[in-house]
């Protein structure tokens, strides 16, 4: 009997999307079923590639009816596994949907599907003196997928989390019903605004694929001003680079602000530990600031100059620091093949990297790191951390980069533990993780005040009745 | 003779170095200005994650490594359908990027070794090569066909099976055997004819360089006749005193320049034999002064770099011992050998050609789609990959599209008669014939 549903299932998928974009064939589905991190490999029951909103539409109503999951997927490249299926299911892969639909170089947005890559829109807006926040991933990883996810990128000191620049989505419910949200739900072709409407973005950012599939997306755009400065320090301790970095962040000088341990600053992270070498810095960090002038660049300097002043009178620990040319290139050039290839997160270990990615107020970073510093090097893997400010206020992204090697189960599961225990130590400050594996939706939710929680059951119920769509990714 | 050629198992830990990150999938530069472009022939045609790139090869090597996978008709039919164009390659960073389409073809010979492949259709190379010494089933008379001119205008080519030449011209199986690209050899062996090199040819003698049954994973077969022809070259060296191996076919260049290096034996045979290509040897006699045009060929053209005579000669630094950075670790790369600069130096060195380059270009080149067996296996969607190349070479306003590969040639032209393009795929060799006089009229 389940085999003739499984037929079934297959030959209605092919009907809706061809022949040659359906299948149940295990090679196929196999290589969707691991990533770059610890979770662990799961297949789906089947692969469908759609091209249009109505294929969607359709497979979306197929799977509501028949209670199959649906797992959207566009490169498959987020850290935290959140493309394998934990309940198997119609793997949804929308990297052929990859129209950039608009580019209003007046309005400054862009309207994009969900297949566009980095890389492509990063070309397409060049070509008009355009930019929009890059993130640190593969030139072929897909904007509208770190956009809902709360990615980050080179413009995030300026504008905030990638998230924060959507204009408006069309989406398709788990019930096969066609949505929008921000001005395109008013007007069709208004793609500039979310606001003054309800937010109703919110029922799908953040939610990890669990509500819909986007099929439409419009993201702001920005000019890109002729003239680059990055100012470039280093501390001896997190304490220092902290104080800096709020202070640096108070004046909102640069588009992206962001500090790495000496771990993190090596191409590639050392595996396993290695120790700093005795009297160098521990931090290092970049402000990346454009300038339309020479005299607008030598105002940001000055504030710099005052602010690197404040900083040494207080007895930092902080100097002018150069910083190595492969890695601030990799850092101001986005979307990067040196960092996005994972070239300097993994190499060294051998295929694997995850990550405690988190929120966490700026005035925490001290406490969390060097707890996350002990735990790791207990671990034998090296405290390779980042923090950044987010939109001159005094939060940001704190999150370690852990290589391991996948081939070897032990050292997955060292990696996986280490990276758990970093991540209590980071919810129990006030941090919150971004793009989180199921291990750390668990953890999460174990704090989650109970309102939140059954308000956030409540309104996937509303949207996802049979809870079809990325089942199991919340946690709850 | 011992040959270095990796089974699958041995990759294994080249394998495991994949992150599955995915910048295989697209071509990048981030400039400025940035460059994106499709790269993957596979991967625009199937789409599914396992067809793209050396992130879905992997997976399948993976795979079939864990026990995850076994052999059946849609797996190898997958693991076939890849042109091997190494484009995936040339993005990757990780320690695995120099073992990239070795994985690829380690796959396909352990489906060989396990009596699965190759595909149907791929078979009869196989069986070709036993039976004719090449893939295309021709008889070994037929090799010589394409000489017929030389002789009617009496003008005949050395047989170095007989009379001494500084230079063999390895003519290769396609520029003979295949009808449409018979043009590369003639037109090379005139120039050279112009030109007054001392050359000369095997004829009939000549066999298979290997490379098809290499890249489909017959390495039986190829190391056969590898081994026939390192034997042959070190004869010619020490008997006809050949110095010097040209060749007009990519495949053969890249194959005895790259693979028969994985013989034991190769240093001691080939020792005081230099292999080129014929678009290089010419270019370096132009530098030197012995080559000059005349007249105007007033074409408007796009160039196609081929991907064995550019990427797969990229030599990588591999970290072996651990010495420099760590115990496998890939440490850079080097485009010495890779011919780039070389064609487009000829080709803007003819007087009245205008020359316009393509989006995707020299190590970021879109394979044609003919490579990796692909143009025997999946003629249809070679072709129309082909069309796709076409249809780029159409977008810059150019009139034809040059290359220096006889399987290009072909394959190319058979995608603009596809997509019904006026557009025809030249070799670098026939323009320069045309305007490269006879040494009466210098």
């Amino acid at each position: 009997m389940l085999a003739k549903r499984e037929d079934m299932v297959l030959d209605e998928l092919v009907s809706i999307v061809g022949k040659d974009n359906a299948t149940a064939a295990k090679h196929i589905r196999y290589a969707y079923s691991y990533d770059l991190t610890f979770v662990k490999p799961k297949l789906p029951d089947y692969v469908v590639m759609a091209t249009t909103v109505e294929e969607i539409q359709g497979i979306m109503r197929l799977a509501n009816r028949e209670k199959i999951p649906v797992v959207p997927y566009t490169a498959g490249s987020n850290i935290g596994g959140l493309t394998i299926p934990e309940r198997g299911g119609i793997l949804l892969d929308l990297k052929r949907m990859n129209k950039i639909i608009r580019i209003d170089t007046e309005s400054h947005y862009a309207v994009i599907e969900p297949g566009v890559s980095h890389a492509q829109l990063a070309m397409e807006l060049y070509k008009h003196n355009l930019r929009w926040s890059w993130p640190v991933g593969p030139p072929t990883g897909s904007v509208s997928s770190n956009i809902l996810c709360h990615g980050i990128g080179g413009l995030s000191g300026r504008y905030g989390l990638a998230s924060e620049e959507m204009t408006g989505m069309e989406v398709v419910l788990p019930t096969g019903e066609l949505i929008r949200v921000g001005s395109c739900a008013i007007r069709e072709d208004a793609w500039h605004s979310l606001l003054p409407l309800p937010q109703l973005d919110g029922l799908f950012k953040g939610w990890l694929g669990s509500t819909g599939v986007v099929t439409k997306m419009g993201t702001r755009v920005h000019p890109i001003p002729p003239i680059l400065k990055v100012f470039t320090v280093s501390t001896h301790n997190i304490e220092d680079m902290t104080s800096y970095m709020v202070n640096l962040s108070n004046y909102e000088i640069c588009d992206d602000l962001t500090a790495v341990s000496w771990w993190l600053s090596q191409v590639p992270i050392p595996y396993p530990y290695r120790p700093k070498p005795d009297g160098v810095p521990e931090w290092y960090c970049f402000g990346a600031t454009y300038s339309w002038t020479e005299k607008e660049k030598e105002a940001r300097e000055e504030i710099w100059q005052h602010v690197l002043d404040e900083e040494k009178k207080k007895g930092s620990s902080i100097e002018y620091a150069e910083y190595p040319e492969e890695a601030l290139k990799a850092r101001t050039q986005l979307p990067s093949r040196i960092v996005g290839s994972t070239k300097n997160y993994t190499k060294m270990a051998g295929g694997g990297i995850s990550w405690p990615g988190t929120f966490t107020p700026a005035k925490k970073w001290p406490e969390v790191y060097n707890k996350w510093k002990e735990i790791l090097i207990d671990h034998n893997l090296s405290p390779a951390t980042r923090a950044t400010n987010y939109r001159g206020v005094h939060y940001g992204m704190l999150r370690a980069m852990i290589p391991f090697n996948k081939q070897s189960p032990e050292e997955t599961e060292n990696a996986r533990h280490a990276i758990v225990e970093c991540l209590k130590v980071d919810l129990d400050a006030g941090g919150i993780p971004y793009k989180p594996p199921v291990d750390f939706a668990i953890e999460i939710n174990k704090r989650a005040h109970p309102g939140y929680l059954s308000l956030l059951k409540r309104v996937k119920q509303m949207l996802d009745p049979n809870d079809i769509m990325n089942p199991g990714k919340l946690g709850i | 003779m011992e040959w270095n050629i990796h089974t699958l198992e041995e990759l294994e830990d080249k394998i495991w170095r994949c992150t599955a990150c995915g910048n295989c999938k697209a071509a990048y530069n981030y400039g400025p200005p940035p460059e994106f472009g499709e790269i993957c022939p596979a991967g625009v045609e199937f789409g599914f994650e396992g067809f793209m790139a050396s992130k879905g090869k992997i997976a399948f090597a993976r795979g079939i490594l864990d026990g995850q996978l076994e052999w059946n008709d849609e797996l190898l039919d997958a693991i076939y359908k890849c042109t091997v164009c190494a484009g995936c390659q040339n993005q990757c960073e990780l320690d695995h990027k120099p073992f990239i389409p070795e994985i690829i073809e380690a796959m396909r010979r352990k489906a060989v070794q396990d009596g699965v492949g190759p595909m149907p259709s791929q078979k009869k190379i196989s069986q070709s090569m036993r039976s004719y010494n090449n893939p295309y089933q021709g008889p070994r008379r037929v090799r010589t066909d394409w000489t017929r001119p030389f002789k009617k205008a009496k003008k005949p080519i050395k047989d170095i099976n007989k009379e001494p030449a500084d230079i063999l011209y390895y003519v290769g199986c396609t520029g003979a055997f295949n009808l449409p690209a018979r043009g590369v050899p003639v037109a090379t062996a005139s120039i050279f004819q112009k030109l007054g090199l001392d050359f000369g040819i095997l004829g009939e003698n000549e066999i298979c360089c290997g490379s098809t049954a290499m890249r489909i994973g017959d390495a039986e077969e190829f190391k056969r006749v590898a081994e026939l022809n390192l034997e042959t070259f070190r004869k010619l060296h020490e008997e006809r005193g050949v110095n010097t191996i040209v060749t007009s076919c990519a495949g053969c260049y890249r194959a005895i320049k790259k693979d028969y290096v994985l013989s034991s034996d190769y240093d001691k045979l080939m020792d005081g034999i230099t292999v080129i290509h014929t678009v290089d040897l010419l270019n370096k006699l132009f530098k030197e002064g012995k080559l000059k045009f005349s007249g105007e060929l007033p074409w408007k053209v796009t160039y196609h770099d081929p991907c064995h005579t550019g990427r797969h000669m990229t030599k990588f630094e591999i970290d072996e011992d651990g010495a420099k950075l760590w115990k496998g670790a890939y440490v850079g790369m080097n485009q010495e050998d890779c011919l780039y600069d070389v064609p487009r130096e000829m080709l803007q060195a003819i007087p009245g050609v205008e020359f316009v380059e393509m989006e995707r270009i020299r190590d970021n080149s879109y394979c044609c789609g003919g490579g990796g067996g692909c143009m025997t296996g999946y003629g249809d969607w070679a072709a129309k990959n082909a069309g796709r190349r076409i249809e780029e070479g159409m977008k810059t306003g150019a009139q034809h599209m040059v290359s220096i590969c006889p399987f290009c040639h072909y394959n190319l032209n058979e995608g603009s008669k596809r997509i019904g393009s006026s557009m025809k795929l030249y070799d670098l060799v026939e323009l320069l014939d045309q305007v490269i006089p006879e040494p009466d009229k210098t």
